[in-house]
This record gives C-alpha cells, sequence and structure tokens, in this order.
C-alpha cells in the first residue's frame, strides 16, 4: 500500500523526511552555498590566472603588477576553492554527528524509535529507512560538490588551488569524497545504536571518524605503490609530482634518504666532482606522479566503503541481536 | 474455583517459562514466567516496583528478546503480530517536533492496512486538542491522549498499556478511561494494562495478572479471584485456618484477621467475608512467599506453543 511514489513520498520515506526536515533544509542550504560560491569561483578563475601570470612596470605592454596584486583576485579565488574543499574533506564529522545523536541517538533514547517499532515495521525496516534515505541524498550531495569543485578548479593550477595531493584537495576533488561521508553516516549510525543516547553517540561518532580520518591522512600515499627512479631523473621529477622520499645511493649501494649533498652544485660537472669526492653513485626518489590520481582515489574509496559497510552490518546485527 | 467461562477462549498472550534478563549477569526481570491470557479480557498488570511489568509489556509489543522461553501474542510471535498489536509505553515518546496532525499522519503512513483515520482524529478532537500544536507544546494530559490516538487508530487486537494514565489528573484520566474502556468494548479488543491505581484498575478491569519476582503470582478473573479469597476474623493463630492457605494475617483488637485462600468451607467460629480488589491486592503485595494462583483460565498449556 505504500508504494514508493516519485511525486509523494509515503510510508516510511515521509516519515524519516518530515522527522529530519531541518537536517534536510541545512543540508540542502549548505550545498547551495557551496554552489554558489564554486560558481562565482569559476567566473572569477580567468582573472585569478592572470593574476599570477606575466606582469610589469607600465608601459612594458603586459599588465600592471603592482595594480593586479591590489585586486588580488588570485587570493579569493584560492581560498574559495580552499575552503569549500576544506568543508567537503571534514563533511563525514558533521555528518557522522548527526547520525549518531539526531538520527539514532536520541530516538533510541526518547524511545521513538520503539514507537516507530510498535507500529507496522520492523526494526530492520525501520534502520534501513534511517540509512538508505540519507545515504542516497548524501550521496547526491557530495558528488554535486566534488563535480563542481572539480569544473571550478578549472586546469588545476597547484599555485592558485593547490596541489593534487594535499590532503583537503584530494578527498575533494573524486569519489573518496562521497565514501568518506558514507563512512561517517554509517559509523555514527552504529554508535547511536551501541550507546542508546543522543550525546554519548555523537562523542563515539566523532570519536570513531577522527580515527578513520587520521589513520587516512597517515596511511594515504602508501595505497598505491609509488614509482621510484634514479639519476638525474631523480631531481627533476615531473610537475605536480608528490615526492615521497628523495636521497644519494652510495658506492656500496646503500641509500641515505633526504640527503641532498651535491644537489647545490653549478653544473654537471660539479655534480660529479662531488659525488665523487663524496663516494656517491647515483640519486633516487620516491614519488606519485599526478597519474596516481585514480589508483590511490579508488583504492582509498574502496577501503572507506568497506569500512562504511561494515559499520553498516554491525548496527544491523546489534539490532537483530536486541530485538525480535 | 470456577472458571469464567465454559468454552475454551482463544489466546491473546500465552507465556512459557519466559525469561529475559537485560545483559548477562543482571537479575532477570522476567523469571520462568508462565500464563495465558485469553482474549476480549481487559486485564491489570500489577505489581511492585521492577517487578518485571514494563519487560512483560515491551516484549509482548515485540520490543524485546526474550533471553529464553517463549511467548505467543494473537497467537504467533510478538514480532509478526505487530500490525495487530498497539503499545504504548510508560513515558508515551513523541516526536517533540511534529504537530499532533503530523503525529496521526505518521500513523496512517506506517500501519498503511489497518489505519483508522477518522477515529484517531476522533479522540484528539474529544480533548479539544489543536492538530496544529506541536507535541513539544503539549501537556502531559494531552500528551498521553495523542498516544492513545495513535494507539486506537491501528485498530488494534490487543491493546499493551503501561502505566496509561500515570500522569494525568483525575478528571482527564476518567475521561481517557473511558475512552478507551469503551473502544475495548466496542471492538473486543484485548487490553493488558499495568497501573498501581487500584481504583482505576477495579473500574475497567475483569482479569487480574499479579507479577512478583519476574513471575505471576496471581492471574485469573477478577471476581474469580476474590470468590477464592475470604477475609477471615476469629479468635485463633493462623494455623487454626488449615488446609486454607493463609495468605496473610495479622492480629487485631477482635483477635486474628487473615486473608486465605479457601480450601472448602471456613470453620465455624469464623466471621467471614469477600475481599475487595485492593484488600486482595495488599495481601499479595505484602506476602510475596504466598503460593501462585492461577485460574484454569490463565494457565498456560502444558502443551506449549500450540499456534
Amino acid at each position: 500500500m505504500s508504494a514508493p511514489s516519485l511525486r509523494r513520498p509515503s510510508g516510511l520515506t515521509w516519515t524519516v523526511l518530515r522527522l529530519h526536515r531541518v537536517a534536510l533544509i541545512a543540508g540542502g542550504a549548505a550545498l547551495l552555498a557551496v554552489a554558489a560560491t564554486l560558481v562565482w569561483m569559476y567566473a572569477i578563475g580567468a582573472d585569478a590566472r592572470a593574476a599570477i601570470g606575466p606582469c610589469g612596470s607600465p608601459g612594458t605592454g603586459l599588465p600592471s603588477c603592482s595594480a593586479l596584486r591590489a585586486i588580488g583576485t588570485d587570493e579569493t579565488y584560492g581560498a574559495g576553492i580552499d575552503s569549500v574543499g576544506t568543508v567537503l574533506s571534514y563533511l563525514m564529522f558533521p555528518v557522522a554527528a548527526w547520525a549518531g545523536g539526531a538520527l539514532i541517538g536520541r530516538e533510541m533514547e526518547s524511545g521513538t524509535a520503539q514507537l516507530a517499532w510498535s507500529q507496522s515495521v520492523t526494526p530492520v525496516r525501520w534502520l534501513a529507512a534511517k540509512l538508505a534515505l540519507p545515504a542516497v541524498l548524501l550521496t547526491a550531495g557530495t558528488t554535486t560538490a566534488v563535480l563542481l569543485i572539480v569544473w571550478a578548479r578549472q586546469d588545476d593550477n597547484p599555485d592558485l588551488v593547490g596541489a593534487w595531493y594535499d590532503p583537503d584537495v584530494f578527498v575533494s576533488t573524486g569519489p573518496v569524497a562521497v565514501a568518506h561521508v558514507l563512512a561517517g553516516l554509517a559509523l555514527g549510525a552504529l554508535a547511536g545504536l551501541v550507546t542508546r543516547k543522543a550525546l554519548p553517540a555523537v562523542g563515539a561518532s566523532l570519536a570513531a571518524v577522527l580515527v578513520l580520518h587520521t589513520v587516512l591522512e597517515q596511511v594515504r600515499t602508501g595505497l598505491w605503490p609509488a614509482d621510484t627512479v634514479t639519476g638525474r631523473a631523480a631531481l627533476r621529477l615531473p610537475v605536480s609530482s608528490l615526492d615521497l622520499e628523495h636521497g644519494v645511493v652510495t658506492a656500496t649501494g646503500g641509500r641515505i634518504g633526504g640527503d641532498l649533498t651535491c644537489v647545490g652544485s653549478d653544473s654537471a660537472a660539479d655534480i660529479q666532482d662531488c659525488m665523487r669526492h663524496s663516494g656517491l653513485k647515483d640519486f633516487w626518489a620516491t614519488y606519485h606522479p599526478e597519474s596516481h590520481f585514480w589508483p590511490l582515489q579508488l583504492v582509498e574509496s574502496g577501503i572507506v566503503l568497506a569500512v562504511a559497510g561494515l559499520a553498516t552490518a554491525g548496527a544491523f546485527r546489534l539490532l537483530r541481536r536486541r530485538t525480535p | 474455583m470456577s472458571s469464567t467461562s465454559t468454552t475454551p477462549p482463544a489466546v491473546a498472550v500465552e507465556a512459557h517459562g519466559l525469561t529475559l534478563r537485560y545483559g548477562r549477569r543482571s537479575a532477570a526481570a522476567l523469571d520462568d514466567c508462565s500464563f495465558r491470557l485469553p482474549t476480549g479480557r481487559v486485564s491489570a498488570l500489577v505489581g511492585p516496583n521492577g517487578a518485571g511489568k514494563s519487560t512483560l509489556l515491551a516484549t509482548a509489543a515485540g520490543l524485546l528478546r526474550p533471553t529464553s522461553g517463549t511467548l505467543t501474542v494473537l497467537g504467533t510471535a510478538p514480532a509478526e503480530a505487530r500490525e495487530r498489536i498497539a503499545y504504548l509505553s510508560q513515558d508515551k515518546p513523541l516526536h517533540p517536533q511534529l504537530t499532533v496532525a503530523e503525529t496521526l499522519r505518521m500513523g496512517a503512513e506506517l500501519n498503511p492496512a489497518r489505519w483508522d483515520a477518522a477515529h484517531a482524529a476522533a479522540i484528539v478532537e474529544q480533548g479539544s486538542l489543536d492538530p496544529k500544536a506541536r507535541v513539544r507544546g503539549l501537556s502531559g494530559g494531552q500528551r498521553t491522549r495523542v498516544a492513545l490516538a495513535l494507539a486506537l487508530g491501528k485498530r488494534p487486537e490487543l491493546l499493551l498499556l503501561d502505566e496509561p494514565m500515570a500522569d494525568l489528573d483525575p478528571l482527564a484520566r476518567h475521561e481517557l478511561l473511558g475512552t478507551l474502556m469503551a473502544d475495548a468494548a466496542e471492538h473486543g479488543t484485548t487490553v493488558l494494562m499495568s497501573s498501581h491505581i487500584v481504583a482505576e484498575l477495579a473500574d475497567a478491569c475483569d482479569h487480574l495478572l499479579l507479577l512478583g519476582g519476574g513471575r505471576i503470582r496471581l492471574g485469573g478473573g477478577i471476581d474469580d479471584l476474590l470468590h477464592a479469597h475470604s477475609v477471615v476474623t476469629g479468635r485463633g493463630t493462623p494455623a487454626d485456618l488449615a488446609p486454607h492457605t493463609v495468605v496473610e494475617s495479622r492480629v487485631t483488637g477482635r483477635g486474628l484477621t487473615a486473608l486465605i485462600r479457601r480450601d472448602g468451607p471456613v470453620g465455624a467460629g469464623w466471621e467471614t467475608s469477600e475481599p475487595s480488589l485492593e484488600e486482595l491486592l495488599l495481601a499479595h503485595l505484602r506476602s510475596p512467599s504466598a503460593p501462585a494462583l492461577l485460574t484454569p483460565g490463565t494457565t498456560a498449556t502444558p502443551a506449549g506453543v500450540t499456534a
């Protein structure tokens, strides 16, 4: 009887949407604000690029340096993109706190969850609706924001909008953003069911998400094998590479990280001279070229979605164990 | 002792060795509890605080999983009968951010197969509640009325009420209890209602389940139970009252006054009268060690789950 209708939500769908109307409005407003900011950033993108382009004194035929600096479009642009990126990369925190507190914890604490279960709704269906609807909306919203931010970053000029591997940039420009938010939702829901109280659930959700977020930042670059080069190439990594470690190779074949001996030499001959004197054979570097962006994104997304899946399975298991 | 009805009535709730513990180490809230509640009865669930009343009601509502034993509700497991049961918990949880009308709408959305919108609206209207008022701003009595409308709008076959009238003033209590009982009588709804207020029970209920220590100490039709007991007064000691079961006795100015469960006629020299419901309840509450008594209609069938 409560067949899902596209025009008018009914049944549990109506109930979940109505109960969390404030969150729905807040989420919609946040998405609108993000979209407006990014459209604005896209619009001033060309000026921002001109502002860090070549300039000269008046009369040289180039734009006046002082005039460009005075406008500061590049700073506005960089700050705008940056702030949206930061919001997106930390979005899992408010989502987890909301899921733990308002979505599940408060309902368990006040007994309104039991109120739903004593209608014609099983606890499992209740939790499924409570998770599925926010998951769909969060996925749609976050995907929109990520697409907009990628569009507004245009040529990804690292001088303006940060390099692809900066943590906030990395998280906010790919599918990882969606995975993070879904993990926040699932961990929050699990915390709400474990604690059965709103406030402790908020605390537990935030703690869980903080651990996940921190661990990911630590291990992120190790989620895909890095490239290693030796020789002169190690001193001149491709543009936009993430330099993980570099150093010198000794005559005995050992590698010393972070050793910059001889790098400062002026000419190729000087370098070879210096190396001979220091008993060094070669240079080396391990790095992620920009082409590793997608493998890194996909591996991290997979891991985070697995965490989300486990938390969801745990939540259902806990609910099934407690209720008949 | 006589059974209340001659033909075996259908069973609304039947428990066999029902045990429920919250956590592995804690004491059992329900401890090997067995009884049967026939359909159509309005049963009072009484007992001291912590006797397991709320636990029994929530378990029958399909909200708690028993640790062991079985509980059959309307011929099936409580979780399967969810649609046909209404449950009103002690603190009457409602969503504070919804209006009264939205709360009833929620009832309609979550009970698509059974919802009687006109009936639910009528209960709310009787209390002259503004449908646009937010639940947050309602008084305790008004909230109870909305919660009751949500429960009755479902047209339940079994109504489980946990201290339904506890926070109401006498007038509102009388009014709501009237609504409830009229509704139950009209539709033949089985009601299991916990309460501390004996007057409320005596008016509304025809059946009694007395819980103590997680088990039923006394169960059956109220009239049957009252008939089975006598208040006796006379000169003598409790031992003189054998073979009757002495539930409670005390020495008064005129000798000994005791509430006994009769076994045959009471001997000469004792003045007997039928106890009031209050006397019966108080005597059993004060004497938790009195042997349990369940009338045949309220005793669980030994065969176990029949459905």
